[in-house]
C-alpha cells in the first residue's frame, strides 16, 4: 500500500514538473523543473528495484547534464529573453497531435495490464549490473568511451573557443 | 509490487509531454530539455520491462542511453552556443544555416 502512495505522489511530481518545463517561459525555471522531474524519476527507479541506476540518474542527469544546461542558459543570459509564441496553426497541431499520440500510446499500453509480475527476487544491484556490463557488454562500453571523447572534441570545436593558431591550421573549413 | 503497466503509462505521459514541448516551443534549449524528457520516459520503460522479465539487459541499455544523452547534450549545447554567437538568438526558426 505504501508503495502505491509513493508511486502516485512521485508520478504526480514528475508529471507536474515536466509540464512546467514545456509551459514556463523562463528557461531557468524550466531547467530546475526538469531537475525536480528527474529526482521523481529516480524514485521510480528505486521502486523498480534499480537502485544503481537511480543513483546514476541523480548524479549524471540531475547533477551533470542539467548543470550543463543551466550553465549554457546563464552563459547566454537567456533568463530575460522573450520567447515568442509559435504560429497558432503550429500550436494547434502540436497540442492536438501530441494529445492524440499520447492517447494512442495509453490505449496501446492498456492491454499490458494483464502482465503478471514474476515471483522471486530480482537481483539488480550495482554488482550485478557491473558484472554484466564488463562481461557481455565490454565492447559497447568501450565504444561509448570513444563516443564521449568524440563529443568532447566536437563540443570544443563547435563552441568556437579554440586558439586562433588551431583555427588557422584548420583553414577556411572551421569558419 | 506495483504492476508494470503503471510505469508504462507514466512513461507514455512523460513522453507525450516531451513531444508536445518539441512541437510547440521555439526556444532551442527548451526543445532540448523536452528531448531529455523523452529520453527519460524511454529509460523508465526499459527499467519497467527489465523488472518484468527479470533481465539485466534493460538496465545496461539505460546505462548506455545515459552516456549517449550526456554526449548529445554536450554537442547540442555547443551548437546552440555557436548559433547564439552568430545570430544573437537561439530561436530555432532563425537557425537556417548549415555553414557560416
Amino acid at each position: 500500500m505504501l508503495e502505491f502512495i509513493v508511486f502516485f505522489v512521485f508520478a504526480a511530481i514528475a508529471v507536474i514538473f515536466a509540464l512546467a518545463v514545456i509551459l514556463h517561459r523562463n528557461p531557468v525555471v524550466g531547467a530546475l523543473s526538469l531537475v525536480a522531474s528527474f529526482f521523481a524519476l529516480a524514485v521510480m527507479y528505486v521502486l523498480l528495484e534499480a537502485p544503481f541506476l537511480a543513483v546514476l540518474q541523480i548524479i549524471v542527469y540531475a547533477g551533470a547534464i542539467m548543470v550543463l544546461f543551466l550553465f549554457v542558459i546563464m552563459l547566454l543570459n537567456l533568463q530575460h529573453a522573450r520567447e515568442e509564441n509559435t504560429r497558432p496553426i503550429q500550436q494547434f497541431l502540436g497540442y492536438t497531435g501530441s494529445a492524440a499520440f499520447g492517447l494512442g500510446l495509453v490505449y496501446y499500453i492498456a492491454k499490458y495490464a494483464a502482465l503478471q509480475l514474476p515471483n522471486g527476487p530480482f537481483n539488480a544491484d550495482a554488482r550485478a549490473v557491473g558484472v554484466e556490463l564488463f562481461q557481455a557488454y565490454i565492447f559497447p562500453f568501450e565504444m561509448v568511451s570513444i563516443l564521449l571523447l568524440a563529443a568532447i572534441v566536437g563540443a570544443l570545436l563547435l563552441s568556437g573557443r579554440l586558439p586562433s593558431k588551431v583555427r588557422a591550421a584548420d583553414g577556411e573549413g572551421a569558419r | 509490487m506495483i504492476p508494470t503497466h503503471y510505469f508504462l503509462i507514466l512513461s507514455a505521459i512523460l513522453f507525450t509531454i516531451g513531444v508536445c514541448g518539441v512541437l510547440t516551443r521555439r526556444n532551442g534549449i527548451t526543445i532540448f530539455m523536452s528531448i531529455e524528457l523523452m529520453v527519460n520516459a524511454v529509460n523508465l520503460t526499459f527499467l519497467a520491462y527489465a523488472r518484468q522479465f527479470h533481465q539485466l539487459h534493460g538496465m545496461i541499455f539505460v546505462f548506455f542511453v545515459m552516456a549517449i544523452a550526456a554526449a548529445e547534450a554536450a554537442v547540442g549545447l555547443a551548437i546552440f552556443l555557436s548559433l547564439f554567437h552568430h545570430r544573437e538568438t537561439i530561436d530555432v526558426d532563425e537557425a537556417n544555416l548549415m555553414h557560416w
